[in-house]
């Protein structure tokens, strides 16, 4: 259907947007990556999953990576948040190389990964109680970035206590209490229902506007690439190299009316065709026959 | 064909019963072995393959004494009877010939203490005064007057024929007892009475009852222990034990889950180390750490600690290991991993282990108790189960199993007290804990007060 409307050219921006880049990319650079190459060696040979990353991400920007699984986006995250370690290359953080992880760089899961025997309260201190604050300034701190994700109803309750929305939003809560200089979000709403994950986008956004932070988001949705993001880096599998940077022309603020606005859907279209090619998709399989199939139906 | 509503749905493949008949079928699980036993036990047709010895005889020429209360098997005791009365059908012979042999003092002593048994279980003498002639003349002559008449076991015609013609003899000479003058010609020996029972090895259930209770609440001879005193020392002895397995063997335990280095530093040895049967070092531990109560709790540790340390890693390992990445981004350094992340991460699993570990602990008590000087329950049933007196074994065995029965069942549901995040507490564990915070809460809140006070400027 998407190839049947015309669409305008993704790159064309309103003047408001331009000026926004414009501004975007004057700020300091956040995080930097340097030729960054992973390669997993195995009794079969070695599979490069990341081949001469580079990029930059700057400072109160969202950049979402996106790419087929098996891309090595994982990998990608779990390198810059320190989890592995490259086989070459450098990750900076305001200018500073890093390596290991650290508490300049926060990372919301997938799996929430709470610890299930601390309350929300206690599970958003642990960052500043780990830098060696004292309960009582941890404790007040918590007590306002759960205000900020709207929990605060529920600072005494266990993790099984909160559906999958909750636990992530103290998730969120509690890699923003150590106050990071790059949040990443490694596909944090993947595990949650359609309705949720809009939600969570929405509230995502707001708590962005809200506080000095810079995300890089993991996603392999595009709708959500699109409508969270200032830049998406768009990857290519095997090897894992980053096959475009676009800049998503969508005016902010977004809202869900923007999925239907012609430079939003374009951008959409444009990404989508990297990703799968349109000769690629697969013909219409034929239909297959059951014995007590009515053949007048078929 | 539609069933009553009662006996429908008991048997649903994979799917679980209602508490009601969870509950009904728990308390069935333990009556039905309590009821195959009094099945056998009172259920006179059933097996008794021997029987229980009431009153008893000696019979000339044999040596063999059985005493009331032994078992003799079914095939042998009526030829006991018969020969009883052989001798008896003598007796008389000669005393119509006129032919008694005299001198028969002493054995009619013994013969008139034969009664014994019957007046002490009516309670008409106390079992201290078996051999009390005087009190044992007055009940011969009370039973053949009618005065006093035995029912449980009750005397058979023809014993109460022969208590009749022996007071008649005894009677023509004194009604009150003297040694000098007892009949010098034999008396009538009573006939054997017995009722079929089990081996000495099934006692009936009100045996068992009855000895433990006797057991429990005996006195003992000054410098003997008494039962609980006993119970108390076999508890310490695991107990310690266990405590020294756990002060050893969880800090292991843990360390070689976290540290690839303590693991294969450790975990060979100890795997290859557990399969040496912890009794085979006992002779060792005694020489080592002579008599005493030493060499038994090391017993209970070395059976312990080898499990404990695998079991324990193993457990450490299951951690998700998301969230030593996660605390890893939250800036957590290696050593705050391990004391806020792993070992809080692993207690409710550490603490189902360690209550599988002391089960295990509980199965070395007989042999640690064994080994050189015998103590506890176990010197006790040890010695008592010697002597075949297993109505007084049971007993501590079942001592044994309730406790670690009952232990285990405590600590199991100490579990949501211990761990509410773990799970969904029970109701009772619950209430245990509003109850404790409604003692703590305002102690914490008064020493944040007191915190606060530097920190405001």
């Amino acid at each position: 259907m998407i190839d049947s409307i015309a669409l305008p050219d993704y790159r064309e921006k309103s003047p408001e947007v331009a000026a926004r880049f414009e501004r975007l990319v004057q700020r300091p650079v956040a995080l930097e990556v340097v030729g960054l190459t992973k390669r997993f060696e195995s009794s079969r040979g070695s599979v490069t999953a990341l081949d001469n990353v580079s990029f930059s991400v700057h400072k109160r920007e969202l950049m979402c990576v996106i790419g087929p699984s098996g891309c090595g986006k994982s990998t990608l995250v779990r390198i810059l948040a320190g989890l592995e370690s490259p086989t070459s290359g450098e990750v900076r953080v305001n200018g500073i190389s890093v390596s290991g992880p650290g508490p300049d760089r926060g990372m919301v899961f997938q799996g929430y990964t709470l610890f299930p025997w601390q309350t929300v309260k206690e599970n958003v201190m642990f960052g500043p109680r780990m830098a060696g604050k004292s309960s009582y300034s941890a404790e007040s701190e918590a007590r306002e970035w759960i205000g900020l994700v709207g929990l605060s109803k529920f600072e005494n309750a266990y993790p099984h206590q909160l559906s999958g929305g909750m636990k992530q939003r103290v998730a969120i809560a509690r890699a923003l209490a150590n106050q990071p200089r790059v949040l990443f979000m490694d596909e944090p709403f993947g595990a949650l229902d359609a309705q949720t994950r809009c939600q969570m986008q929405a509230y995502l956004l707001e708590i962005w506007k809200n506080v000095d932070i810079t995300i890089v988001f993991i996603t392999h949705d595009l709708d959500e690439a699109v409508f969270l993001s200032d830049r998406i880096l768009v990857l290519d599998a095997n090897p894992g190299r980053i096959r475009e940077l676009v800049e998503v022309p969508v005016p902010r603020p977004r809202s869900e009316a923007q999925l239907f606005d012609p430079t939003f859907m374009a951008t959409r279209k444009h990404i989508d065709h990297m990703m799968h090619p349109p000769g690629q998709t697969q013909k219409d399989t034929p239909v297959m026959r059951l014995a007590v199939s009515d053949p007048d139906v078929i | 064909m539609s069933q009553h509503r009662l006996f429908r749905d008991w048997f649903l493949i994979r799917r679980d019963l209602p508490q009601m008949r969870a509950l009904f079928l728990t308390c069935v699980s333990f009556l039905l072995p309590i009821a195959i036993w009094c099945f056998f036990s009172y259920t006179p047709w059933i097996w008794h393959p021997d029987v229980k010895i009431q009153i008893s005889a000696e019979r000339e020429g044999i040596t063999t004494v059985f005493t009331a209360g032994d078992r003799v098997s079914k095939a042998f005791f009526p030829e006991f009877a018969k020969a009883v009365r052989d001798e008896n059908a003598k007796v008389l012979a000669a005393r119509e010939a006129g032919t008694s042999e005299s001198g028969a003092k002493r054995k009619n002593q013994k013969l008139l203490r034969q009664i014994a048994p019957i007046a002490t279980i009516h309670q008409w003498i106390p079992e201290a005064d078996a051999q009390n002639d005087t009190a044992i003349f007055a009940i011969w002559r009370d039973l053949a007057v009618g005065e006093k008449t035995a029912t449980n076991p009750a005397l058979t015609p023809e014993n109460l024929k022969i208590v009749k013609q022996n007071w008649a003899v005894l009677s023509a000479i004194s009604t009150e007892f003297s040694f000098a003058q007892l009949p010098d010609q034999p008396l009538l020996k009573l006939i054997p009475q017995g009722k079929p029972s089990n081996p000495v090895y099934l006692p009936a259930p009100d045996e068992v009852i009855r000895s433990g209770y006797r057991d429990f609440t005996a006195e003992v001879p000054a410098g003997e222990l008494t039962m609980k005193e006993r119970y108390l020392r076999s508890l310490s002895i695991i107990f310690r034990g266990f405590l020294w397995a756990c002060i050893i063997g969880i800090p292991i335990g843990i360390l070689c889950g976290v540290f690839d280095f303590f693991s294969k530093l450790f975990e060979p040895f100890v795997d290859f180390f557990r399969y040496m049967p912890a009794p085979t070092f006992s002779t060792l531990l005694v020489a080592v750490l002579l008599a005493g109560d030493a060499p038994k709790i090391a017993l209970v540790f070395i059976g312990t600690v080898f499990q404990m340390i695998l079991v324990i890693s193993k457990t450490t390992r299951l951690l998700d290991p998301s969230l030593l990445e996660a605390a890893q981004t939250l800036g957590a350094k290696p050593r705050q991993l391990v004391t806020h992340v792993v070992v809080p991460g692993i207690l409710p699993n550490l603490y189902n282990d360690l209550r599988i570990l002391l089960g295990w602990a509980w199965t070395w008590l007989v042999i640690a108790e064994l080994i050189g000087v015998k103590s506890g329950l176990t010197e006790f049933i040890e010695t008592q189960g010697r002597f075949r007196n297993f109505d007084r074994v049971y007993p501590i065995i079942i001592l044994i199993g309730v406790t670690g029965f009952v232990m285990d069942q405590i600590l199991s549901s100490l579990h949501g007290v211990l761990f509410p995040w773990s799970g969904k507490p029970s109701p009772m564990a619950h209430a245990f804990r509003n109850f404790i915070k409604k003692i703590i809460s305002p102690l914490t809140a008064l020493f944040r007060r007191n915190r606060k006070l530097p920190e405001t400027p």
